[in-house]
């Protein structure tokens, strides 16, 4: 089920709600992973059996681990399964959710290891910290020792679950009234075919993919967020405004956050950080990088992103010493005035680049497109107007995004979400986006409209 | 009253949508419920359908009483004068066969190109005074790209496509939008008049200016809803009223184009032997002598019966670089009635190609 389904937002959410409100404390966290046994059913009945499996296995795993040898074992295991569905999976289709889940059990089974905390007990909370339904599809991922006091006790209100309604509905309206949206003009380029869009359509795809990929993962997380809150938990921020950013560096830690920081605690610091010289830096940058691409898929364009990425890291830390050798500042990263407005226009012409090489997952297919951006070779059969069309038709929409790109949302939500005006509005937001659904069919990549 | 004010986005909440669900009661109505069908098993193109045809019962399953015979009727006794293959008539599948092979082979040194220049078929086809009315004399070949300047093409996406891919783009005129279908297309405010803010209907647009050809490709949004037979008839219908409104024009059916194989396997109503059933009845709207049926489908499919995999990111509609192949298609099976692309009598006539 996803969250921004009518079978979701109508029928799953009121009914569970209601229950899991009216349940005394003891029964909620039952009451949550009987819930979201129910939402993962929905979508992936076969995939349900692993992930009860999975839990099974490593809270008995938690519990048993004592040695160094225990750990490796068990993370095998996790691991294993990860990568024998993810890229053996021979057409089957990938258990929903199996990267983000597999990820939080690998950060319990290390944290438990290295005696962060001790094992979960009981069963149940353990489960509910596994399959708890905001998070179980699309992350945020988050530690066990961000959840576990939560999980015993927590505070579940009126207040609570209004206020996590609320922001549900915020990320809600990003999805459905953006990124949906913005994700046909990308969708319309396809079917035109790479070879024959001009070099300005070229960009302004490109923006409306970065638009909508942000706006389909952002929503996706603040629905998540309000969900957890409306249950009484406290799911971690997992994007801030990443298009503010002035680097790639930057950007990094304002995008999926979660993930960054997975990969923070568990890969990058063990190998050292860059506490190790500048050559084992660029080296453990290179492995964090190689991971996160083949986390994401194995198709060659996520290595060429992925490796992308790297490179402009790697290059960016050599400026920025080369800066402070020449400058003498030893203050900080921080760049002002001018040279802080190139690192944006920097920044921002590069990032719609590293999002093509993401989202085209044919190399022959992504060097055309990448040719037509920076306009190579000779476009075949092209309507030189083009991205006046593109523009007339999503220029609206393009430009509502960038808006919300900044954080001008968050300023005006943050004074109007208690407020009258603000809660009407976010009411007619969620009456809106329900009207959209059944419009769309639900599906807006079926495209059942031709 | 403190609980009033303790849930008072609950409230608003509810409140709106009390009011929402009172505005749309009818989009709740057809869709709620088909909603808890799992993805995959739901057609919600047809929950849309169900609401666009609700309005207009003539395509309502079931009313259908003007049967194949009515057609066939009009087609009886109706044979080829000139020889030359004309698809869609009942004349036989020899003729069917023998365009397809034109279409396959199309060189440009093709001995199917028509026996007859323009000015020898004025020559030839028109007998002296003394004959009342001369059976007019339909070829079909190749044309020049001036042969559509007095061309419009009705039709969904797909046609969208043509009309912004195409070289024909600045020649002929296009009324096509994305999700058009057969049942509204002369009620769709989609024609740009100079000068003026609002779009007119087509129904107005055709009142107002005449053409000479009318190529028509609709029918993959209908797929899903109705039957063969009732999408066939409001095909028919539209045809009528085209001929009302134009008389002098030549009306070219397009086939409506196939899916990949790939597209078609997917299991929902969006499948190649729907499209072929329906391209068979379409083919039979055809008269051969106002009215012809293209099967366009030869230009663009394979031997697995659907479209080319390679000309198609989606499944459904050509990459622009492959619009061509369409063109193509077109240009070379063009008809031309007396040496005369249709249209009025002081129309230009166009040259046939050499």
């Amino acid at each position: 089920m996803v969250f921004s389904s009518i079978e979701f937002l109508l029928y799953f959410l009121p009914i569970f709600i209601l229950v899991y409100m009216v349940v005394p404390q003891k029964l909620k966290n039952a009451v949550l992973v009987l819930g979201s046994m129910v939402f993962y059913a929905y979508g992936d009945l076969r995939g349900l059996g692993l992930l009860a499996a999975s839990t099974a296995v490593n809270y008995v795993f938690a519990r048993m681990i004592r040695r160094r040898a225990g750990l490796v074992a068990a993370l095998a295991v996790n691991i294993g399964m990860l990568i024998l569905f993810k890229y053996y999976q021979g057409g089957a289709v990938l258990p929903i959710g199996i990267s983000f889940y597999t990820f939080q059990i690998v950060s319990y089974l290390v944290d438990v290891y290295r005696g962060e905390y001790a094992a979960e007990r009981n069963f149940l909370d353990f489960a509910a910290y596994v399959m708890m339904f905001p998070k179980l599809a699309m992350g945020p991922i988050t530690g066990y020792g961000e959840l576990r006091r939560q999980l015993h006790r927590r505070r579940c209100d009126a207040e609570c679950m209004q206020d996590g309604l609320k922001l549900f509905i915020l990320g809600l309206c990003g999805k459905v009234l953006l990124a949906d949206r913005l994700a046909l003009l990308w969708q319309e380029v396809q079917v035109t075919g790479y070879e024959s869009i001009s070099t300005p359509l070229a960009w302004i795809a490109a923006v409306a993919y970065s638009l909508q990929l942000y706006f389909d993962f952002a929503g996706y997380s603040v629905m998540a967020m309000g969900l957890g809150r409306m249950l009484g938990f406290k799911l971690p921020e997992n994007f801030r405004q990443p298009y503010m950013a002035s680097s790639m560096r930057e950007f990094y830690r304002r995008w999926h956050m979660s993930l960054g920081n997975w990969f923070c605690k568990y890969v990058y610091i063990p190998l050292g950080g860059s506490r190790r010289g500048e050559i084992r830096t660029v080296f453990n940058l290179l492995v964090v990088w190689l991971l996160t691409s083949l986390w994401h898929g194995i198709t060659g364009n996520f290595l060429v992103w992925g490796m992308g990425i790297c490179l402009l890291i790697i290059l960016e830390r050599q400026v920025g010493r080369l800066w402070k050798f020449i400058t003498g500042d030893r203050t900080g990263n921080k760049v002002r005035g001018l040279a802080s407005l190139v690192c944006h226009a920097y920044l921002l012409a590069v990032v719609p680049v590293t999002w093509v090489c993401f989202a085209v997952p044919d190399l022959g297919q992504l060097g055309i497109y990448l040719s037509r951006m920076f306009g190579l070779g000779s476009p075949v059969a092209m309507y030189v107007g083009d991205w006046q069309k593109a523009l007339s038709d999503y220029g609206l929409l393009l430009g509502a995004g960038i808006v919300a790109s900044t954080p001008l949302v968050r300023w005006i939500y943050q004074r109007l979400e208690r407020k009258w005006p603000g809660m009407i509005l976010l009411a007619a937001g969620f009456w809106f986006c329900i009207h959209r659904i059944l419009l769309q069919g639900e599906n807006p990549f079926l495209y059942l409209n031709f | 009253m403190r609980w009033l004010k303790r849930w008072s986005f609950m409230i608003i909440l509810a409140i709106t949508g009390i009011v929402y669900c009172g505005a749309n009661r009818d989009l709740l109505e057809v869709t709620h419920w088909e909603n808890l069908i799992p993805v995959g098993e739901r057609n919600p193109q047809e929950d849309w359908m169900l609401l666009q045809e609700e309005s207009s019962p003539e395509s309502m399953p079931g009313e259908f009483t003007l049967g194949k015979g009515a057609y066939g009727k009009r087609l009886t006794g109706e044979t080829d004068q000139t020889g030359t293959e004309i698809s869609g008539t009942q004349d036989g599948e020899a003729g069917e066969a023998q365009d397809r092979e034109a279409a396959g082979a199309q060189p440009p040194d093709s001995d199917l190109r028509p026996p007859v220049t323009p000015e020898e078929g004025d020559g030839e086809g028109v007998l002296p005074e003394t004959e009342p009315e001369p059976e007019p004399e339909i070829v079909i070949g190749r044309v020049e790209e001036d042969y559509f300047a007095d061309a419009l093409f009705l039709g969904d996406s797909r046609t969208v496509g043509l009309g912004q891919y195409g070289s024909l783009r600045d020649i002929a005129t296009f009324y096509a939008s994305t999700g058009m279908t057969i049942y509204k297309i002369f009620n769709a405010e989609i024609v740009e008049v100079p000068d003026q803010q609002e779009k007119i209907t087509v129904e107005e647009a055709l009142q107002h200016q005449s053409f000479g050809k009318v190529y028509i490709m609709m029918g993959i949004n209908e797929v899903g809803s109705g039957t063969t037979e009732s999408f066939a008839k409001a095909y028919g219908e539209v045809i009528a009223r085209i001929q009302e409104l134009q008389p002098e024009a030549i009306i070219y059916i397009e086939g409506i184009l196939k899916v990949t194989k790939a597209r078609s396997d997917k299991g929902d109503y969006i499948n190649n032997e729907a499209i072929e059933a329906r391209n068979e009845a379409l083919s039979l709207l055809a008269d051969g002598e106002r009215i012809f049926y293209l099967d366009v489908n030869q230009a663009v499919c394979d031997e697995d019966g659907g479209l080319v995999k390679d000309y198609t990111s989606d499944g459904v509609h050509l990459k622009a670089k492959y619009i061509t192949l369409w063109e193509e298609y077109l240009k070379d099976n063009a008809v031309l009635i007396d040496g005369v692309g249709g249209g009025t009598e002081e129309a230009e006539a166009p040259e046939l190609s050499e």
